[in-house]
């Protein structure tokens, strides 16, 4: 895109003075770009950039009875106070400890795929299929699946290993919730994966198996070094999703709960505006959350630029 | 990478048992939408032990998802039409015309895709209260433009700087405007993409909750996905027309993936592989 409209530009300084069929173009033709890019403007500026300006001053303004009012930092305060915004904090810690487990997973299979395991075929639209359906469809599923007297705890019952709890325990719940978004969506990191496999150099896997590679070896030593932008992609969009698209799981499955262990920011977000009638709390929530997805994007460019140099 | 043979298939072992986990939870709904409430509760697992549709006709109309449903298709219809249109056009003259603060428009909708619902879904609510778009189709349909947008406008954009400028310029040579060229040569040219983005605009949509829970409150207004969830308490003791409910909101995407599925699977790797 830059380079081409670079390109453009230069043409158009060697020409010199605009060309005479373009000064003869009637006014209407001249504003025709304006007029197609009139609507597209007009809601970006309504309903993304004024809200985003509003609510960030929005969160430096009082609630209730103080509804408007200029309350310096007190949401931020309070917010960092809150011991179900902690937790929804210590959750997200708890995503990217797990990050390199649902990036690995995708990749791994991906790997097999592209290595032509039997069925290879079949397996990149059976993985993929999760990845279409609504969070609130996979949470109603899996509400039944692992609901306490479900199917799951049936099979496991019968196998002499007894029931878990695994959404009304505390401990449990949260990290059911997040394989269960992960069942959803490694589908899609695989499908990327497997694009980013078609720009890799079939004369290095080639070489690889000419000098008796074992798979670990081809993986480390081919594989990743040659995917590390692909890598770095799955990494930051899986993060990104797992901040911003849990929302209909948590809603569905476990509402937060139980004891407030399965809060996420999106989800605190939410209940302060929705249920509690806190919206400027939730405006300082949301600011938090996006500056959680500033620093997640700044690393991204961070690390592409260094390994930008190492290429 | 020695012993292929043995060694794919001792990988292909995890990967099918893989595959029958991705499926199975669906079939396993499927099978208990069949099944009577008293079959449920004796026993889950059991395969049904014939086709009843009842539980589904049950879910269609007592529990409202029919009214759910054409909702659904209403909203995802007007914001789907609406999206490919100001995509497109937006699309066009971004990437094969010049004018003043087009680098801007490009850079501001790419910043956008960064810039998550969450962040920006309370005042929004407020800008939607005031303007008196709340509980109302034409607010939602807003709403979901406002946020598929920038992605729409990126794909057309950058699908449409594929197409050679030669194009553009005969075009005007043969006497079209600016809106012919469009109207004529970019909307019939850019038929691949707009259906590509068209098919995952309207899974976005149709399959949102967070927006649809936000701002269209009332009962009679509910999207499919705000349906499910509220069939949730209403049924929580009648699991068959739950399941059912769940299988009515799951089977038009099914159905869409198995149509579109490549071009699902491609317009999602266009960013990855551009960017």
């Amino acid at each position: 895109m830059s380079v081409r409209e670079s390109s453009l530009l230069a043409r158009s300084a060697k020409a010199g003075r605009p060309s005479r069929a373009r000064k003869t173009r009637p006014v209407s033709d001249r504003l025709a770009p304006f007029v197609l890019i009139a609507p597209a403007v007009l809601i970006l500026v309504f309903f993304r950039l004024w809200p985003l300006l509003l609510g960030v001053n929005f969160s430096f303004t009082g609630d209730g009875e103080r509804n408007g009012t200029a309350v310096g930092f007190d949401n931020y305060a309070e917010l960092f106070g809150d011991p179900v915004f902690e937790t929804a904090l210590r959750n997200v810690g708890l995503l990217v400890l797990l990050l390199p487990v649902a990036v690995a997973i995708p990749g791994l299979l991906a790997t097999f795929i592209f290595l032509r395991v039997p069925g290879h075929r079949l397996y990149r639209s059976v993985y993929f299929f999760p990845a279409v359906l609504s969070p609130v469809i996979v949470g109603s599923i899996f509400n039944l699946m692992l609901a306490f007297g479900g199917p799951l705890n049936q099979v496991l019952e019968a196998a002499g290993l007894g029931a878990v709890d695994w959404l009304g325990d505390s401990r449990i719940a949260i990290f059911a919730v997040v394989a269960v978004h992960v069942w959803a969506t490694f589908g899609m990191a695989l499908v990327v994966f497997l694009a980013g496999f078609s720009t890799l150099d079939p004369a290095l896997l080639d070489a690889a198996r000419t000098d008796g590679a074992s798979l670990p070896q081809t993986i480390w030593h081919v594989i990743i070094p040659g995917l590390s932008r692909t890598i770095q992609f799955v990494f930051v969009t899986t993060m990104i999703g797992m901040l911003t698209s849990m929302f209909g799981l948590l809603y569905v499955m476990t509402s937060g709960g139980p004891g407030g262990s399965t809060y996420l920011p999106e989800y605190y977000i939410w209940i302060q505006q929705g249920q509690m009638n806190r919206p400027a709390l939730a405006a300082a929530a949301s600011t938090v959350l996006f500056l959680l997805m500033l620093v997640v994007g700044l690393a991204q460019i961070a690390i592409l630029r260094r390994s930008g140099k190492e290429d | 990478m020695r012993g292929n043979r043995i060694g794919r298939w001792i990988i292909a072992v995890p990967m099918a048992v893989l595959a029958i986990a991705t499926v199975y939870p669906l079939l396993f709904t499927a099978n208990a939408a069949m099944k009577t409430r008293r079959d449920y509760i004796l026993d889950r697992l059991s395969l049904t032990d014939a086709l009843r549709w009842d539980n589904i006709t049950n879910a269609w109309t007592s529990a409202g998802m029919g009214r759910y449903f054409v909702n659904s298709l209403v909203v995802v219809t007007g914001a789907v039409a609406l999206l490919l249109l100001f995509g497109s056009m937006a699309g066009f003259a971004l990437s094969h015309l010049r004018f003043r603060g087009s680098r801007a428009v490009f850079l501001a909708c790419l910043a956008a895709l960064f810039v998550p619902f969450q962040v920006i879904m309370v005042p929004l609510v407020r800008t939607m209260a005031d303007a008196g778009l709340v509980d109302t189709y034409p607010g939602l349909v807003l709403a979901y433009v406002a946020q598929f947008l920038p992605f729409t406008i990126y794909l057309m954009a950058s699908y449409y700087s594929g197409i050679p400028r030669d194009i553009v310029d005969a075009a005007r040579i043969d006497g079209n405007s600016t809106y012919g060229v469009y109207g004529r040569i970019m909307l019939p040219i850019g038929r691949p993409a707009l259906i590509s983005v068209g098919v995952l605009d309207a899974l976005f949509c149709w399959n949102d909750v967070l927006i649809a829970l936000l701002l269209m409150p009332s009962a009679e207004h509910r999207t499919l996905m705000v349906g499910v969830t509220s069939l949730r308490g209403q049924y929580s003791a009648d699991i068959p027309t739950f399941a059912s409910g769940v299988l009515i909101a799951a089977v038009p995407v099914l159905a869409v993936y198995l149509f579109f599925q490549r071009r699902i699977a491609d317009a999602i790797t266009a960013g990855s592989t551009k960017g």
